[in-house]
């Protein structure tokens, strides 16, 4: 009786360790929980891509459920991306992109706004356009709100601001379908 | 010889990393400048998961160092800017784990299992001494007898 008592503990811990360790293998350290769900979109003022002289603000998800999709030229997987983007928002999706810019970096110089345009335009003349318009998160200070940490990232976003799912990497037909399309569909019959 | 060495030694001990991270972050006061270091070390980059924001060249790492770098001029204490970086990226963020119900075990089972072998080893001793004392000393009595 006491031997196997002896023999139990060890084995009990191995088995702990085991499943911890099991589990630590096929976890995605990456997909952090996200801090704003369930939250208001943050308060912002910001540019639009091609037309600087028009600002946007939260107003902008009311009443619509909205896509905002993370992206910028400098960004493979967001290239990648981009055509699935284009056939969803033809299917009726509606998508914004957040645009940030890596050489705009305030530590070494801003890149001037006209070359930022060019590149986009020619990014999506090439790759399909899904996007409503592109709000320009100048210093990427929106982006540190929404705790984005790289891209692609995407926000779906309820008819009243709120946002509902915050998506790491790119989206893709499985992606979509598995992932965010059940909360998509559910999003609009509310 | 002996000089050299120390000296070398000196040197290499002087060119620590945080001294080669001050880009273009200076401060007016000492104490800032102290708190930024501090901070940018504690803080880690939520893109190269194994580095602090002072290490990493991720575009977020310079982001981070940039808003803290910032909030330190705002004159925000050091509990706000951590409070301000968790509640963007999570506890992820800080490499100073918080102390919940689930991360007490951290410190609990260390010092649970130093407890536990403690009592285990007395326990042990005390069985061994108990039964060694009556018959062993008996017979190692008898056997100092024979050889007499």
């Amino acid at each position: 009786m006491r031997k196997a008592y002896i023999f139990l503990i060890p084995l009990t811990l191995f088995v702990v360790l085991s499943v911890f360790l099991y589990k630590g293998l096929y976890g995605d350290p990456r997909q952090l929980d996200s801090t704003v769900l369930n939250k208001p979109a943050p308060d912002f003022s910001l540019p639009d891509l091609m037309q600087p002289d028009l600002t946007y603000d939260p107003q902008i998800f009311k009443g619509q459920v909205t896509l905002m999709n993370v992206w910028g030229v400098w960004c493979v997987t967001c290239a990648v991306e981009l055509p699935y983007l284009t056939e969803l928002s033809q299917q009726g999706v509606r998508i914004i992109g957040l645009y940030y810019d890596q050489d705009t970096d305030p530590d070494f110089g801003i890149k001037s706004i006209p070359t930022i345009q060019k590149e986009v335009t020619a990014k999506l003349a090439q790759l399909g356009n899904p996007y409503e318009f592109n709000i320009f998160d100048v210093k990427r200070d929106y982006s540190l709100d929404l705790g984005v940490t790289g891209a692609p990232e995407t926000f779906l976003i309820d008819k009243q601001g709120i946002i509902r799912m915050h998506h790491i990497g790119d989206i893709n037909t499985r992606v979509w379908r598995n992932k965010i399309a059940p909360l998509y569909n559910e999003l609009m019959a509310q | 010889m002996k000089t050299l060495t120390t000296l070398i030694c000196l040197l290499v001990l002087i060119t620590s990393p945080v001294l080669a991270l001050e880009e273009a972050y200076e401060f007016d006061d000492p104490s800032k400048q102290t708190l930024f270091i501090e901070l940018t070390q504690e803080l880690r980059c939520p893109q190269c998961q194994n580095q602090n924001i002072a290490d990493s060249d991720a575009m977020i790492a310079h982001d981070l160092r940039r808003k803290v770098y910032e909030l330190i001029n705002q004159g925000k204490s050091r509990d706000e800017i951590v409070a301000f970086m968790k509640s963007r990226y999570g506890d992820f963020v800080s490499y100073k784990p918080p102390v919940t119900p689930l991360t007490i075990w951290l410190w609990l089972l260390p010092v649970i299992f130093v407890i536990a072998a403690a009592i285990f080893v007395f326990n042990q001793r005390k069985k061994q001494s108990n039964e060694f004392d009556e018959d062993v000393l008996a017979q190692a009595d008898s056997l100092l007898e024979k050889e007499k």
